[in-house]
């Protein structure tokens, strides 16, 4: 007896020293955004002592507004992606979902090619076609691009998914009482495939909000960009920042609303994860 | 009852207009660019001249000679083998240590997922910040006398490549993590039980009976870290730019450097095309053989 508890409590110290490791990046970050650069360069791995928002109030008052513009940019390009790929991609894999096997398979082909395209291929053309329809460094190109390119074909294998699991009574008798085929996918459907608009909720979402290559190329860097390109941006590409403080600050503030949406939000976003990680 | 199926064959055509635009969309942002790309790619198009011509396969030829492909080449080719692998040796592990019911547990998993929230931005930073030369490492190594001399973690090929491996490998682990926790929720207790009293150690166990049942998880890990890890670009934006001396340059890094920072339109296009077909073929020979390995079991 007394052996298995040893053995329980030595298991569980090792998850804790293993996991302690494993985050201790994540830790850093966070002590040391509210340290004064002194106590950085002196003491980096203790707690903060003083502690202090000066790093955060640095960041935030930077006479461009960079981080301030960015997280408000981020917001609405993720909103709006989200927003237009769930209608978008729901309705088409509930109109795919009942065409005919052969059809079925050849659009599931096509898309699963946008899943594994790079986006770095086609993005020289891309920013042509957006040139050509005077949409290059904006938003709406940007939210564009977003949401009909692989997201998009992800959204359709987390939905098509989904609907194999529903049974087809429901299905059918969702279509008996009449109801025109709009009002069916969005009053009768869509309540049932909410597990699956969670799912492409938190992916699309999470994978907007953290892009870099998208808004970097489309918005340009005159732009006002995202909180993830501005953040980049503002701490520079070179090696050598003399400022600690400030890149731990702005990576706190650029990492604070995805990571409040998953504390929040776990198991939703856990389910979410492993479901749409095996779809994609 | 019979007929139903038949009809409902042609259900919802009122979805019809919405799956058009979307798939005309789809076409648009994503078949065409990649024809358009392939095609560009024929060309000697370049971003500051108006004019373009037919030059054949020049390009693709033109990669032979290319000073720089061979290094960049090798260099994609070190970390995406070296992140797949010990991203999931390490997700496999993690996931096992941390499939526990307890409290205890729970709080772990939560902090343990967390670096899969996280953008390659926010993840290439929180390294740079150690790595630097007077960053965390060296200077705690210092102080605690662990090091008599600081370490130039990204100033060498040797080292930069390995910071990068490091910083992605740590991001994939997280994310194969939490893709194995959820297959070893699915191995049923009885099967465990069942190698238990068959007189099966926790070794035996595991490579018998939890690791054949993890190979879903296993192709879902492997096949996302494969093409995750050739498509590569904000971490080493951040971390290395691609540098020292062009060592941390991937592939994918490459093409845009080529494409947007040189303006040769028309060799990126073909570098993108030669990423694109390393993808697919990486992709399709791994999913073909861990799929096999599903159906064995």
């Amino acid at each position: 007896m007394n052996a298995k508890l040893a053995s329980r409590s030595g298991r569980l110290a090792g998850g804790w020293v293993v996991t302690a490791v494993f985050c201790f990046p994540i830790y850093l970050a966070v002590v040391n955004a509210f340290k004064a650069n002194a106590q950085i360069k002196s003491d980096p791995l203790g707690l903060p002592n003083p502690f202090t928002f000066s790093n955060v109030i640095t960041a935030l008052s930077r006479p461009d507004h960079l981080i301030q513009t960015g997280l408000v940019n981020s917001v609405v390009i993720t909103s709006a992606t989200v927003a237009l790929l769930i209608p978008l991609s729901s309705a088409t894999s509930l109109w795919l979902f009942e065409r005919s096997a052969r059809v079925k398979g050849i659009l599931t082909g096509i898309f699963a090619l946008g899943l594994m395209i790079p986006p770095q291929v086609g993005l020289q053309p891309t920013v042509q076609v957006l040139k050509a329809m005077g949409l290059m460094n904006t938003y709406p190109g940007l939210v564009l691009v977003g949401i009909s390119g692989g997201y998009f074909a992800f959204a359709v294998f987390v939905y098509v998914g989904f609907l194999h699991t529903v049974p087809k009574e429901i299905l059918d008798s969702a279509r008996v009482d009449g109801a025109g085929d709009l009002r069916v996918w969005w009053s009768i459907v869509m309540p049932l495939m909410r597990p699956a608009t969670i799912t492409v909720a938190i992916f699309v979402g999470l994978w907007t909000w953290n892009d870099f290559l998208g808004p970097l190329i489309i918005l340009g860097p005159t732009q006002g960009q995202t909180i993830t390109v501005a953040m980049y941006l503002s701490l520079g590409a070179s090696a050598v920042s003399t400022d600690y403080g400030q890149v731990y600050a702005i990576t706190l503030i650029a990492a604070l609303i995805p990571l409040i949406a998953y504390l929040f939000c776990q198991r939703e976003f856990v389910a979410g994860l492993t479901s749409g990680a095996a779809k994609g | 009852m019979a007929s139903r199926p038949r009809k409902r064959r042609k259900a919802l055509g009122g979805l019809a207009p919405i799956a058009f635009i979307s798939l005309g969309l789809y076409t648009l942002w994503v078949i065409y660019p990649v024809f358009a790309s392939a095609t560009l790619s024929l060309t000697d198009a370049r971003t500051n001249r108006q004019t373009m011509s037919f030059v054949g396969l020049e390009n693709y030829t033109r990669m032979f000679s290319d000073p720089r492909l061979g290094r960049t080449f090798a260099f994609t080719l070190i970390v995406t083998i070296l992140v797949t692998l010990v991203s999931n040796v390490g997700g496999v592990l993690f996931a096992m240590m941390l499939n526990n019911q307890a409290k205890n547990y729970k709080v772990m998993r939560t902090l343990a997922f967390i670096p899969q929230v996280l953008s390659g931005v926010v993840v290439a930073f929180m390294w740079r910040m150690m790595f630097n030369q007077n960053g965390l490492i060296n200077s705690s190594a210092l102080k605690y006398g662990w090091l008599d001399a600081p370490i130039n973690w990204l100033g060498t090929r040797e080292m930069a490549t390995f910071c990068v491996c490091v910083t992605v490998a740590w991001a994939s682990t997280a994310f194969c993590t939490v893709v194995y926790m959820a297959g070893l929720q699915s191995v049923p207790p009885e099967l465990m039980d069942a190698a238990r009293v068959d007189g099966a150690g926790p070794i035996k166990r595991f490579f018998n009976v939890t690791w054949p049942m993890l190979a879903p998880a296993t192709t879902t890990c492997v096949v996302l870290g494969l093409i995750g890890a050739l498509k590569l670009y904000d971490i080493l934006a951040v971390l290395t730019s691609g540098g020292p001396a062009n060592s941390t340059n991937s592939l994918a890094y490459y093409v845009i450097a080529v494409a947007f920072g040189n303006g040769h339109t028309g060799y990126g296009a073909a570098l993108g095309i030669l990423l694109l077909v390393l993808t697919a073929a990486v992709s399709a020979i791994a999913t073909r053989i861990l799929r096999k390995r599903e159906t064995n079991l």
